[in-house]
Formats: structure tokens, C-alpha cells, sequence
């Protein structure tokens, strides 16, 4: 269908909302409140636009598009309204936006830039102190803008049904159980309010300090723990080879969440307790030595054993925890090279 | 998987057995608890009370063991009330009568005089399951790590197709695979009588086919060892060489002390992995492996999904992909395998390969594809036995009989030990010690116990104890908890320090040889006072 | 740990509902009651067990709602109202007097532990302020020497008896018939007036037929908007195998607003007959009545109003629970009234879509006032040309009208919709003093100065050419001796407190407009600060979630707006 935003024509399918098909058309308009998993909100109010034929502004996350919809994201009133939001959050709340995390990938700071405020215009006192207390979580209830998606996905994405906004009115504020520090509560750190909040407000404490959004390089992976598969986007220091956080892909079959292993049980690699080098045991002790001898050795001492023996005496132990490839090519190794079919892995746990 | 992870969230009803799937399987549970959100009943049976039996319509704690009698007295109330899908029975499967015959034995007072469930409540189980449109069938480790871990399988797959519950969305029979890529590691053939995709390396066919496509003579067509057998070969010297990867064996297997002797008979003995544990210490040879983030490849989830893993990292000092390994072995042994980077493996895979035939790298750039995927141009697909069409052609019952356990408790161990996994933790431990804060949120193992073994026994929560098997005891922390029902203990095998399988007893499923680490006979004593164990332990967001 | 009888009672408060979630407020307040009226964190925990609902979310509801007491208070908990219709009636020097005689300021407990004193929003006893309210009875026309003697009773620990009896009058007798009459909340005294004759009429015919009698009356809303209750009930999805749902609006949350409590504690059965036609019109067999928690007393009268009808064989199929808000005046929104019976916070909900479709349990549901469900017994007994007869074209029938402030008589009259303003000022005694300005819909439309009042007729099209709205007919007259900016600064007092907190500019935007009215009227502001606060009014007018933005918008704009120069002389 044809929708015309801004005065300019545009083809949008059929069944999105005001918000989306602009975000299609390439046109933006602030928002806050709406993430695709949880749906439209219409509470933070960034994203009012005028609807020729309705009357007031509309929350273009909340009005369905229809053919010919004629749609302003551009006029003084629109902007004003949205500017007041934007200026609001920003005067209730401490975004010291050099100290936050969040800083570059901040949507209420994208939001701000676009509208072009530079500070806020007043200044709303709160007496919200920070909870550091859980492992792998960080929040400034002082960076909140009450946008409820964390509140949405701990709730509705994941379930795990931990917070909630308590309060009211001006005080109003996102309470994990009943008001408790989340590193007391019944939280299991999955992370994905971390991953759905747009400000600075729920951070992940590992990666603090360790690199801004724009510096680290993304590599998506599947996670190593269970069987679920989870995607997830490895985000790189490669200059200190480490990784330095874990988000969720929002792709099958995990749409974005994760639990608290694929999240943040992440530097084992870089662990200096790693095996480095290959090792042959020599009167009883392991001692490094060059691949090439290490290799020679096996080789020699499996053929020896098997010349002897026969190809049974080998039996090879593949794995559920490394590689497709890997195990293919053990698997080959042990029939095509030694001539044995004895090869397993520990399916069974 | 017969279907898909996703597919959970549309369920009408729920069946988990066996599973702790909020702690062993998080993001599969997020999926079963939005279906509870969105009106579906869930019905969890566990001996625990697992967290997820807090989204649970019903919670049926059947005694450890006795899975059989209960699905089987579960399929006989089914029969007795017409709940049966005799269409399904008729159209799709080969013999509806055996099973009509076989649960014969299994009238719900008696199968409730076995596992302990009240009448009541298995009828109520059975009028939910025989009434619901469709019902998806979720089972873990708790099912098939027993002595009669096959015949468990064999019982609910019985279940779902006298309930026709095959072949259609939101439905099915639904193994959750404990690690990241045992799936992967069964479809690629690393077991001992299948090629990669299931191929049988005693159908001559397909063994010529896979010859040539290797570019050997002919291949052995006799199947190999199991792992248990491999091991046990160990001390009468049939096996004389093991070359282990990515297994930290002596704390995963079954009686630690045993393994550790099997190990030790060894004439070589070869360990690739990316850290010590307790099981290199016994290696001729260690070669470091690359570790996940170091290396290109895949892995395939429990939903028989391929995806790809990336190479993010630089690997430590001299680690190496496995396959580079394999290729340079097979060099010195006189064999050029073609393996010139991962890639070029699953292209190699892939010439002789059926299932996942149609699947390349390419394809899965930024999406993974559910196998059988036989060509480059098939979709993938989300549940199998579409329409109650199996790949052998109908369904075949077979007949199960519930046996007691290997090693009953009696007046010497009379207490029951289950193991299992943690949310925190991983397998071994080495990943997930190695990371961060983990240790800081769970750093010692616990043994759970009910309030009222507790109370018989003088152990108050928090409290050091010992607990000892015929094979051996470990010391560690009381968890009193009414996640444990009354007779039955756990733990997990995360810590090397103080591992349940120094307990665990080495008895096997005959045809899988999986052993019962679900249940061994113990006993457990009061060694010391301990610091009362706080609330936070127990992480509960709903009473 | 809670009693016995009060896991029995919540058991039973949980069974009432059709949905459990339901009872988490009454069994918040039954964990309350039995334990001082405190509400301890252990005792949501329980609560919360019970009902089965997660801790945060107990907590989330407890902490919303300002009648639970999460912390301790005193044995009388001493809540006096201060908002408009008080002030105007000099509720702020009952609360000194409080804080001198107790020596304790506002939020205080005095060491005894004998009374907590609370300043309070609007109780809903405009016509009879200043009012205070002791645990659950209100004293009403509070004098310095009324509270001396209130507060010696209480430390013998008597709490005396609760008075009735505001200044009323009739020039219809329809909803204020039964008004002055000896126990017409009874059943019997009822009936003798010809009570539940116009219901057995409707039942004996189709609701096709009633709903065309209701749609042709033109009923239109009295809860505030003057939406015409037959369209809305029209609104129904026919055919849809959901169970429909009725709601009485109870709540009387509006400052200036203290009519449908005339009807419900004086004529319960009339509301109830109402409801029993409305139920049969649109197919309903769960009713509700959502009525404000601090007017305990009026919802044990419809309670037992209820059962005597129940007994009687009145209602048919028809179940009606009296459900008690507690302390928020956004649940008086119908979807926040929605949300709150639900056992959630009261924050509205985004329409579409409307209730009538998806409303309560996901339900197609009608939400009317008291005063819209009253009228429909006269509607049925005299048909709808005797209902359009009384009024002006296009707003018809009676309407009751509470008039507080600066008048002799403050107090509800009943007067055809139409009725001049000056009719209904002189009904109660006309004003004190010269009238200076008057809010004639309650504290949310915007205030009119005298000289725009006159001679306005009284109903809904009028007042909107007047740059008003009739809103629920809440009239405050105000005279030359109060400051618009000390009303305009109380008034967003109360919708900054109020403020469900969902949406940026009504939460964050109320809180700005407070503190710069505060600092003109301190004397600390500036001419700016007058620009400001129109600015904002200017833009959050039409771009928050529900009507609240505009309900506090567009009085504060036009307070400024009209009396400009009181504000720039507050400039130092
Ligand atoms: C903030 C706010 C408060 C309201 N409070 C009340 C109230 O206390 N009582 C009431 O009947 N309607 C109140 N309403 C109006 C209701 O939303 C709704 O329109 C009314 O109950 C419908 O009934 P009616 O059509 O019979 O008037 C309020 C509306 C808003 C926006
Ligand atoms: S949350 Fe956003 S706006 Fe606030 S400090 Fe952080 S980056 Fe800046
Ligand atoms: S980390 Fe997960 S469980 Fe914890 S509050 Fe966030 S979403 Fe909820
Ligand atoms: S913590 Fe983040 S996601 Fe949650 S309400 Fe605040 S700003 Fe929104
Ligand atoms: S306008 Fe105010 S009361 Fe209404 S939804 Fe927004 S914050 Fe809540």
C-alpha cells in the first residue's frame, strides 16, 4: 500500500504500524517505549505524529497504516510535543552520557540529537541511588526512563517474572521482587532486560570500561552451552583479543534472549589457565614440545600399537561440546584412517 | 527434536518429564512459560520440584525410576476412556494392538501403587493429555539416564502416537539435548555404528558409497564400541589406545575411582582439550584445542538446526582446530583426509552426506537450517513426520516393562542420589569456573535434601556433610530444600572438588549403554555445622 | 504471618472473582486490617502466595495505591483533605491545628503511637469540607472546636459516630426522590416508591428493544465525557461467545465532585436496579461496582443493598461484587478502573482497542457512571419522550450537581441539564461574596471568570461553546478573596501526586509545572516561568496516553491564561 510521510509517497506492506513503515522508509522518528519483542506501548510518547483525519497527535508505534495515510513527522507541533519528551527524560533523570555505557548506542541520546537539544531545559531533583549489587548487571536507576521494556521482556519474553514498577506518579521506578537489590532478588541474570533497555539505565557490569559500542567488532555466533543454540553477537577487542560482551541475535530459535551462561560466561578462552602447547609425558611429567614431535610421536605410537594389535585396539572419544567438523573428522580419522569403527562421544549427558 | 523450539510457545498443553528445563535449558523454558502465560496447561513430572513446576498447572512427583509404570499406566487410563486416536492408530502406525495388549498390565491403581503417584491424579493427568487437541512432549537426561533409558524413550514415544501427537505443529516427541552439539556430534558420526547422517556402517552400500567418496578401499563394516565398552576394554586390554577429545572423562562418567583404573591400563592415551581437568593428568599426550571463539565451524541444536560458530579470537601459544590435527595424524599415517580448513570439511562431509546434504555454509550465513535438508534448495525442516508419515513408513509400538533400579536403597544406603545440572554451571565447570562472577554467585557444590530426611538425619541447612556410595563419598554443604522430595538427594557434577560421580553407580542401558546417573544408593551423614544458608539461594520470583 | 480467619477471608475474596488476580487489592487490604492497618513486606509476600501473583507485582500494586500503609501508622490514622473544594473551605488551618494540638507534622506519627496525620487528595466530600478522615469513618464539616472534641473522644479511644447530612435539593425528583426519606436505603422503603417496577418491566421485554429505548432517550454519560450510554452499549460485538462484563464507575475521584455517593448511600437499590437493566440490555450476568475505597460505608450499604435484592429474587442471574479502589483517582479512567479490578496498577490502557470489545479479562465490557446507570429506571418506567422532555435539546434529563466553595449552602441539587448556573447558585444560597470565577465540571475543565459564567446553561453542548465542559458537574465558586495561583498550584499538586506514572509528559511534565507554580507563588519566580508553564500546558494538551494530560493541560492554561496579572504580581 502507498502511505505518504512527510509529503513524500512510499510503498509499505500491509499491517504495520505508522512507526515501523517509517523506520522502512528510512524515516525517523524518535521512540523509546517500543521494541519490536514488546510490542507497541504508546508510554513514552517520543514518537507523536500527526494523522491527517484524526484529531490530536497519535503515537505512530500505536496506529496502523492504511492505504493513502497521510502521515507528519515534521511539523512545529509534532516536534515540539516530541521535544518535550525528550526534554523531560532528560531533566528527570542524571545522563551524564560521557560516564554512561551506553554512550552511542543510547536511543534516548539518538533521540535528543535528532531533535537538536543540547541540555535539558529543567531540572527534576530524585533520590535514586545505583544497585551494583548483582554479578553481572548494573543499574542507574538515575539513567531510567521509565520506558517499561525491561519490565515487558523480564514479564513477557522470558518469563522470569522478576520486576515490576512499583511506586507511582513521579516516583514511579522499576522494582525488581519486592523493591529488593537485584543481586538479592530472585533474578537469574539472563540479561535480556539489559539487552531491550534503550538508555544506560541496566548495563552489563563485565564489560564496563572495557570499550565503546563503536570499538568493538561483532562477530555472531552460536552460544556454547546447551543444546538450545542459542545466536548471539560476540563484541570484540581485538587489539586485546578478548571478548568483551555477549547480546542475543534476535533470530531463531532464540529471538535475542539468552540465560545467564551464553550471556556472560564468555572469557574462559581467554583464561590464562588454557592448554598453550602441546605436551608429551615423560617420566611422569608433561613436558612441552613442538607440534611436529607431538605429532610424530602419536602417529608413530598408533601405529605401532595397531600393526600389532589390530585396528580395535583404537578406540577414539569425539564430543557434544566442539564442532561439527571437528567430530566428522574424527569420525573419518577412525574409519578411514585407522580402520575401526570405535568411535563415540558422551551423547548421553 | 521431532519439532521446534519456537513451536513450544504454541503449545495447548505441555508434558515435561524429566527435564529441569529452567535451569538445564533456560531459553527453552522461557518458551514453555509463555505458553503457560497464553493459557496453556503445563504438566511437569519430576521427582523435584524443579523451578519450573511453578508455572505448572500440575506437578506429578513420580518416584525416581519409575517413568515406565507411569506413562504406561497413563496409556491404559488413555485406552480405557476412548482418548486414543484410533484414526492415527489406524492410518499411521503398524501395530495399534501390540500397545492396546502391552499396557494391559499397567491399570492405573497399579501403576500408581509403583511410582507413587495418587490414582487421582493420574487420572487427571490422562484426562488432560486424551483431551487436548495436541500435546508437546519435552524429555531430558532425567528420562534416559537410567539402566532402562531406552524402553523410557520407547514408553513416551508410545504415548505420543496412541495421542497421534506426530507430525504436527506444537507437538511431538522432544528430546532437549543436554549439551551445545551432541546433536552435531550424532549427525556427523561420532558413534560407533553410524556414518554422518545416520548411515549404517553395516549397510554395504552405503559403506562402498562413503569408501569412495573418502577415497578408500572399503570401510569396517563391523559397528565399534560404545564408550562404556571402550573403557571396560581398557582392563582386558581390547582396547589399547584411546584418543580423547573435548572429554573430560573422569569427572563425567560414572564411578570416578573405576574410570580412573580404566584409564590408567591404557597403553596410550591421547587428551585434546583447552584446559587441565581431572583427566589429563593421566595422558601420553596433550594437544590444545582451539576453544569456542577461536575456530570457524558449526554446531547443530537440539531442534536439528546447523548454524555456524566464528572465529573471533586468536587461539593461545600453539592451539589448533582438531580437524587440522586429524589431518596432520592422518598425513603421518599415510592418509591425506583434505582437510584444508573447516570449511573444506563440511563440503567434505557433505559429498557423501544425506540429511544435511543440502546445507552449506553459505546458507547459513546468517540463519541456521533444520536438517533433513537433503537439497541446496529445500527449506529445512521444523517438525518431522509430517502428517504421521515416518521415515521407516508407519509407526511401530513396542512394549515396555518398567524395572526397579539398578542399586535400590536399602538399610545401608537408603537414600536415593539423582544428579543433574545447574543454572550456573556447565558440564565439567571449566568453561563457566574459568568465567567471571560465576563462582561468586554459586561457588560450591550442594547437596539437597528434603526438610524431613534432614530433620531425621540432625542436618540443619548449611551444614557440612558427607555422602558415600559403594564407590566412594564426598564431602560437601547441605541444601535443606523442598526441591527434594523425601528419599531422594542431588547434586550436580560441576565440581571437580567434590563430584557425584565419585557416587554414581556404572551400570548401563543396555542398547544406548547411557548409565543411570539418575539414580544409585546412598547414604548421608552430619560431619560439622556450617553457616545457615541464605535466602538467595533459592531465587524464587513467585512463592 | 497472617491469621487464620484471614487466609480464610482472602480464600474467600480470591473465590469471588472470576479471575484470582482479581482479589489481590481486597486481600491486600484484608492482610492490612488485620495487622494495624499496616501492610509489612512479609504480609504482601503472603498475600502475593496466596493469590498467586509475583512478588513484584504485589509490591507493585501495594506501593501504587495510597490507602496501603506500607508503613507503620498510628492507631488513628488521621487523613485530612486539602485539595481544592477543602481549601476553599479552610481545610489548611484544620491541618495546622492538627500539627499543633498533636506536635507532629504532616506524615507524622505522634510517640504514643495513637494518630498519624496525613494530608490528603480529594476525599469526595466537597459539599461537607473540611473533612477528616479517621481509619475508615469521615467527620465532615470540620470546625478548629469539632476536631478538639473529635481528637478528645479518640484519646479515650471512642471514635464517635459518623454524622450525615450536606445540604440537598430536587426540582426533578428522580434521582434525589428517595432523599430525606426515613431508611431508603432499605429495600422496603424502596419498593413503597415503586422500586423495581421499571426492572420487571425490562425483563419482560427483549434487549433489542431496551437498548432502541435507551439510544432514543439519549442518556449521555454523567461520569464526565456526556457520551451517550446507548451508543456505547450498541458498541457490543454481537455474537461473540465472551461473556459480557458491566462496570459501575464509583470511584468519584473528581475534586468537586460528591454526587454518585447521594445516590449510593441514600438510594443504593436505585443504582442497583439501574445496573440490573443495564445487565439485562446488554446480556451481562457479572456486574461489578467499582467504588473508592475510603467510602468504606457506602460500599457495606450497597453490599447489604445487594444481598437484600439477591434474597428477594430481584437480580435474577445477575451477580454484582463491590470492588474497592484504593486511593488513586487515574482508576476513576475506565480503563484504569479496568486494570485495577484486574489486580494490576491503575495505569490506562491504549484505545482502540475500546472496552466494549476488549475491556476487562480481555472482555467486551461497559463502564457508566452512578449517576448514567440511575437514571435508566426512570427511563424504563416513563419511557424515553418523559426522559427527553426534561432539558435541552440534545442533553436531556435530570442531573445532580455539587456545588462547593463560596456559596451558603454548599451541597447536590438535582436540576433538569440546561439549568441556568445562577438557578443552581441560588438553590444553594447563593455565593458569598463576589463571585470571581467558577469551575463548573470539576477540578479538570478549565475555569471560567465570572463574567464568562453568565447566565450559562448547564449542559454538556453549552459549556463547551462556554470553553468549559460539564464534565461530572462538579461546581467550585470561588470568590474575590482567593488567589487563582494558589488554586492552580494545588491543583496540579493533586494530578502530580496522581499521575499514574506511565507517560513522560503527564509524569515528568506535572512535576515541572508543580515546581515553577511553587516558586511563583512562593514568590521565587519569574515572567519566564509563567511562559513555561503555558508551554507545556500548550503541548502536553493532546499528546499524553489518556485524558489526564488534558485534565490537568487545560485548567492550569486557562487559570493562566485568564488571570495572567495575578501571577506577574506574584513577581518580585
Ligand atoms: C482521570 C479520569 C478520571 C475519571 N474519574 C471518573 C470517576 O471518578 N467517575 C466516573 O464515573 N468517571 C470518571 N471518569 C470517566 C470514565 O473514564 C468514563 O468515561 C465513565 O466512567 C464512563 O461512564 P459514563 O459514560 O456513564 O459517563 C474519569 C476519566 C478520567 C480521564
Ligand atoms: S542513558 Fe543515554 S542519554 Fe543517558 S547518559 Fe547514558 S548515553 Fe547519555
Ligand atoms: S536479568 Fe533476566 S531475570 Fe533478571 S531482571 Fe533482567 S530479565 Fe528479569
Ligand atoms: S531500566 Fe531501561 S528498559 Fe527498564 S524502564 Fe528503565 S529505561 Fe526502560
Ligand atoms: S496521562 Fe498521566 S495518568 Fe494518563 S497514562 Fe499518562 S501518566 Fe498515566
Amino acid at each position: 500500500m502507498n502511505i505518504i510521510l512527510n509529503n513524500q509517497s512510499y510503498e509499505v506492506p500491509d499491517g504495520l504500524t505508522v512507526l515501523e513503515a517509517a523506520r522502512r522508509c528510512g524515516v525517523y522518528i524518535p521512540s523509546l517505549c517500543y521494541h519490536p519483542k514488546t510490542g507497541p506501548a504508546g508510554k513514552c510518547r517520543a514518537c507523536v505524529v500527526e494523522i491527517e483525519g484524526l484529531r490530536g497527535l497519535q503515537t505512530a508505534c500505536t496506529v496502523r497504516v492504511r492505504d493513502g495515510m497521510k502521515v507528519f513527522s515534521n511539523t512545529e507541533r509534532v516536534l515540539q510535543a516530541q521535544r518535550l519528551v525528550i526534554d523531560l527524560l532528560l531533566s528527570s533523570g542524571e545522563h551524564d552520557c560521557l560516564s554512561c555505557e551506553q554512550n552511542g548506542v543510547c536511543e534516548l541520546q539518538q533521540a535528543a540529537y535528532f531533535l537538536g537539544i543540547e541540555r535539558p531545559t529543567f531540572r527534576i531533583e530524585r533520590d535514586r541511588a545505583d544497585d551494583r549489587s548483582a554479578e553481572f548487571i548494573d543499574r542507574d536507576p538515575a539513567r531510567c526512563i521509565a520506558c517499561g521494556r525491561c519490565v515487558a521482556g523480564c514479564n513477557s519474553t522470558v518469563v522470569n517474572e522478576v520486576l515490576d514498577f512499583g511506586f507511582r506518579a513521579g516516583e514511579t521506578a522499576v522494582i525488581v521482587d519486592d523493591d529488593l537489590p537485584m543481586g538479592a532478588s530472585s533474578c537469574v541474570q539472563c540479561g535480556e532486560c539489559v539487552q531491550l533497555c534503550p538508555t544506560g539505565a541496566l548495563t552489563d557490569k563485565k564489560a564496563r570500561g572495557l570499550g565503546r559500542a563503536w570499538e568493538l567488532e561483532k562477530v555472531n555466533t552460536t552460544c556454547p552451552y546447551c543444546g538450545v543454540g542459542c545466536q548471539v553477537t560476540l563484541h570484540v577487542d581485538r587489539a586485546r583479543n578478548r571478548v568483551v560482551r555477549v547480546t542475543g541475535r534476535e533470530v531463531s530459535p532464540n529471538q535475542g534472549m539468552l540465560c545467564v551462561k551464553g550471556r556472560y560466561a564468555y572469557e574462559f578462552p581467554s583464561s590464562d589457565k588454557r592448554l598453550k602447547y602441546p605436551m608429551i609425558k615423560k617420566d611422569g611429567q608433561h613436558v612441552r614440545v613442538s607440534w611436529d614431535e607431538a605429532l610424530d610421536y602419536t602417529a608413530s605410537r598408533i601405529k605401532t600399537i595397531i600393526d600389532q594389535h589390530g585396528p580395535d585396539t583404537f578406540s577414539a572419544f569425539g564430543s557434544g561440546r566442539i564442532t561439527n567438523e571437528n567430530n566428522y573428522a574424527i569420525q573419518k580419522f577412525t574409519r578411514a584412517v585407522i580402520g575401526t569403527n570405535n568411535v563415540d562421544h558422551c551423547a548421553r549427558t | 527434536m521431532t519439532n521446534s523450539i519456537e513451536e513450544l510457545q504454541d503449545a495447548k498443553v505441555l508434558f515435561v518429564i524429566g527435564s529441569n528445563t529452567t535451569e538445564a535449558h533456560p531459553v527453552i523454558s522461557y518458551y514453555m512459560k509463555r505458553a503457560v502465560k497464553r493459557g496453556a496447561t503445563l504438566v511437569v513430572s519430576d521427582p523435584r520440584k524443579t523451578d519450573l513446576t511453578r508455572w505448572a498447572t500440575l506437578h506429578v512427583q513420580h518416584k525416581v525410576g519409575t517413568d515406565i509404570a507411569y506413562i504406561n499406566g497413563l496409556i491404559h487410563e488413555i485406552f480405557k476412556n476412548g482418548w486414543a486416536r484410533e484414526d492415527f492408530l489406524r492410518e499411521c502406525t503398524e501395530n495399534p494392538d501390540v500397545i492396546r495388549e502391552g499396557v494391559r498390565d499397567y491399570p492405573v491403581e497399579k501403576a500408581s501403587e509403583i511410582c507413587g503417584v495418587p490414582v487421582e491424579t493420574m487420572r487427571r493427568v490422562a484426562r488432560i493429555l486424551g483431551e487436548a487437541e495436541s500435546t508437546s512432549l519435552c524429555y531430558t537426561l532425567g528420562i534416559t539416564e537410567h539402566i532402562c533409558g531406552t524402553d523410557n524413550v520407547k514408553t513416551l514415544a508410545n504415548l505420543q502416537m496412541v495421542l497421534g501427537n506426530l507430525g504436527k505443529p506444537a507437538a511431538g516427541v522432544n528430546p532437549l539435548r543436554g549439551q551445545n552439539n551432541v546433536q552435531g556430534a550424532c549427525d556427523m558420526g561420532a558413534l560407533p555404528n553410524v556414518f554422518h547422517n545416520y548411515q549404517p556402517v553395516n549397510n554395504p552400500e552405503l559403506s562402498a558409497k562413503i569408501a569412495k567418496a573418502w577415497g578408500v578401499p572399503s570401510l569396517p563394516q563391523k559397528p565399534g564400541y560404545t564408550m562404556p565398552t571402550m573403557l571396560r576394554k581398557a582392563l582386558d586390554g581390547g582396547t589399547k589406545i584411546l584418543y580423547c577429545v573435548g572429554d573430560n572423562t573422569v569427572q563425567t562418567e560414572p564411578h570416578m575411582a573405576h574410570t580412573i583404573k580404566e584409564l590408567e591400563a591404557l597403553e596410550f592415551f591421547v587428551v585434546c582439550d583447552i584446559f587441565d581437568n581431572l583427566t589429563t593428568p593421566y595422558a601420553d599426550v596433550i594437544f590444545p584445542d582451539t576453544a569456542w571463539g577461536e575456530e570457524d565451524g558449526t554446531f547443530t541444536n537440539s531442534e536439528r538446526r546447523v548454524q555456524r560458530v566464528r572465529r573471533a579470537l586468536t587461539p593461545p601459544g600453539e592451539a589448533r582446530s582438531h580437524w587440522w590435527v586429524m589431518q596432520e595424524l592422518g598425513k603421518r599415517l599415510g592418509k591425506d583426509l583434505g582437510f584444508t580448513s573447516a570449511n573444506a570439511v563440511w563440503e567434505d562431509m557433505r559429498k557423501s552426506a544425506t540429511s544435511c546434504a543440502g546445507i552449506t555454509w553459505e546458507r547459513i550465513e546468517s540463519l541456521g537450517l533444520q536438517w533433513p535438508c537433503p537439497t541446496l534448495e529445500h527449506p529445512g525442516t521444523t517438525f518431522l513426520h509430517r502428517d504421521g508419515r515416518f521415515t521407516r513408513g508407519k509407526g511401530l509400538f513396542s512394549v515396555t516393562k518398567w524395572i526397579p533400579q539398578a542399586e535400590p536403597p536399602d538399610a545401608e544406603y537408603p537414600l536415593v542420589l539423582s544428579t543433574g545440572r545447574r543454572l550456573w554451571h556447565y558440564h565439567s565447570g571449566t568453561q563457566t569456573r574459568n568465567s567471571k562472577g560465576f563462582e561468586n554467585i554459586f561457588g560450591e557444590e550442594l547437596l539437597e535434601i528434603s526438610p524431613a530426611d534432614a530433620a531425621a538425619l540432625g542436618i540443619r541447612n548449611g551444614d557440612r556433610v558427607r555422602a558415600t556410595s559403594r564407590r566412594g563419598s564426598i564431602e560437601l554443604t547441605a541444601w535443606v530444600t523442598d526441591r527434594s522430595a523425601p528419599g531422594v538427594v542431588w547434586c550436580a557434577f560441576h565440581f571437580a572438588e567434590v563430584c557425584a560421580n565419585v557416587l554414581t553407580i556404572d551400570k548401563f542401558d543396555s542398547v544406548t549403554e547411557t548409565a543411570e546417573y539418575k539414580a544409585c544408593a546412598i547414604r548421608v551423614e552430619k560431619i560439622g555445622d556450617g553457616q545457615p544458608l541464605g535466602a538467595g539461594i533459592s531465587r524464587q520470583a513467585r512463592p | 504471618m497472617l491469621s487464620e480467619t484471614a487466609i480464610l477471608r482472602i480464600k474467600d475474596q480470591i473465590a469471588r472473582y472470576p479471575h484470582r488476580e482479581s482479589a489481590l487489592m481486597p486481600a491486600l487490604d484484608t492482610a492490612q486490617r488485620e495487622n494495624g492497618n499496616y501492610l509489612s513486606r512479609e504480609a504482601i509476600r503472603e498475600v502475593a502466595g496466596l493469590v498467586g501473583v509475583t512478588f513484584s507485582k504485589a509490591y507493585g500494586v501495594a506501593t501504587y495505591y495510597s490507602m496501603y500503609n506500607t508503613e507503620r501508622v498510628g492507631r488513628y490514622h488521621l487523613c485530612v483533605d486539602t485539595n481544592v473544594p477543602a481549601y476553599l473551605a479552610g481545610a489548611e488551618r484544620i491541618l495546622a491545628h492538627l500539627c499543633r494540638t498533636l506536635k507532629i507534622r504532616v506524615g507524622e506519627t505522634t510517640p504514643d503511637g495513637l494518630f498519624t496525620l496525613s494530608e490528603v487528595e480529594d476525599l469526595g466530600s466537597c459539599g461537607t469540607c473540611p473533612v477528616i478522615q479517621v481509619n475508615d469513618v469521615y467527620y465532615e464539616k470540620m470546625t478548629v472546636a469539632k476536631t478538639d472534641a473529635l481528637i478528645a473522644s479518640l484519646r479515650e479511644g471512642i471514635m464517635p459516630p459518623r454524622k450525615d447530612g450536606s445540604h440537598y435539593g430536587t426540582a426533578c425528583s428522580i434521582l434525589l426522590k428517595n432523599r430525606g426519606r426515613k431508611n431508603a436505603h432499605t429495600l422496603a422503603v424502596y419498593k413503597r416508591t415503586g422500586g423495581y417496577k421499571a426492572l420487571a418491566k425490562a425483563l419482560a421485554m427483549q434487549p433489542a428493544e431496551l437498548l432502541d429505548m435507551v439510544k432514543h432517550a439519549t442518556v449521555r454519560g454523567r461520569g464526565g465525557a456526556g457520551f451517550p450510554a446507548g451508543m456505547k452499549w450498541g458498541f457490543l460485538p454481537k455474537n461473540d461467545p465472551r461473556p459480557v462484563y458491566l462496570i459501575c464507575n464509583a470511584d468519584e475521584g473528581e475534586p468537586g465532585t460528591f454526587k454518585d455517593r447521594q445516590i449510593m448511600q441514600y438510594d443504593p437499590h436505585l443504582l442497583i436496579e439501574g445496573m440490573a437493566i443495564a445487565a439485562h440490555t446488554i446480556g451481562c450476568r457479572q456486574a461489578f461496582i467499582y467504588i473508592r475505597g475510603e467510602f468504606e460505608w457506602i460500599a457495606r450499604i450497597l453490599e447489604e443493598a445487594i444481598g437484600e435484592a439477591k434474597t428477594a429474587g430481584l437480580l435474577g442471574q445477575l451477580d454484582i461484587i463491590v470492588h474497592r479502589g484504593k486511593g488513586s483517582y487515574e482508576c476513576g479512567e475506565e480503563t484504569a478502573l479496568i486494570e485495577s479490578l484486574e489486580g494490576k496498577r491503575g495505569c490506562p490502557r491504549i484505545k482502540p482497542p475500546f472496552p466494549a470489545n476488549v475491556g476487562l479479562y480481555g472482555c467486551p465490557t461497559i463502564v457508566n457512571n452512578v449517576e448514567t446507570l440511575s437514571v435508566m429506571p426512570f427511563v424504563v418506567a416513563h419511557g424515553p419522550e418523559a426522559f427527553r422532555a426534561i432539558g435541552t435539546v440534545g442533553n436531556y434529563g435530570p442531573k445532580l450537581f455539587g456545588v462547593s466553595g463560596a456559596v451558603r449552602k454548599p451541597g447536590v441539587y438535582e436540576f433538569p441539564l440546561g439549568t441556568p448556573l445562577e438557578t443552581v447558585l441560588a438553590a444553594a444560597g447563593g455565593v458569598v461574596g463576589q463571585l470571581k470565577a467558577v469551575i463548573v465540571g470539576g477540578l479538570s475543565v478549565p475555569i471560567l471568570t465570572a463574567e464568562e459564567a453568565r447566565g450559562l446553561p448547564l449542559d454538556y453542548d453549552a459549556c463547551i461553546k462556554a470553553g468549559t465542559m460539564l464534565g461530572s458537574g462538579g461546581i467550585m465558586v470561588m470568590n474575590e478573596k482567593v488567589s487563582i495561583p494558589s488554586i492552580a498550584l494545588r491543583a496540579i499538586e493533586f494530578y502530580a501526586h496522581e499521575s499514574c506514572g506511565q507517560c513522560t509528559p503527564c509524569r515528568e511534565g506535572s512535576v515541572v509545572v508543580k515546581r515553577l507554580l511553587q516558586g511563583l507563588v512562593a514568590g521565587r519566580g519569574s515572567a519566564a516561568d509563567i511562559d513555561t508553564v503555558l508551554s507545556i500546558c500548550d503541548t502536553v494538551i493532546g499528546s499524553t496516553l489518556c485524558p489526564t494530560g488534558d485534565a490537568w493541560g487545560m485548567p492550569i492554561r486557562a487559570m493562566v491564561r485568564k488571570f495572567r496579572t495575578e501571577f506577574e504580581s506574584l513577581i518580585r
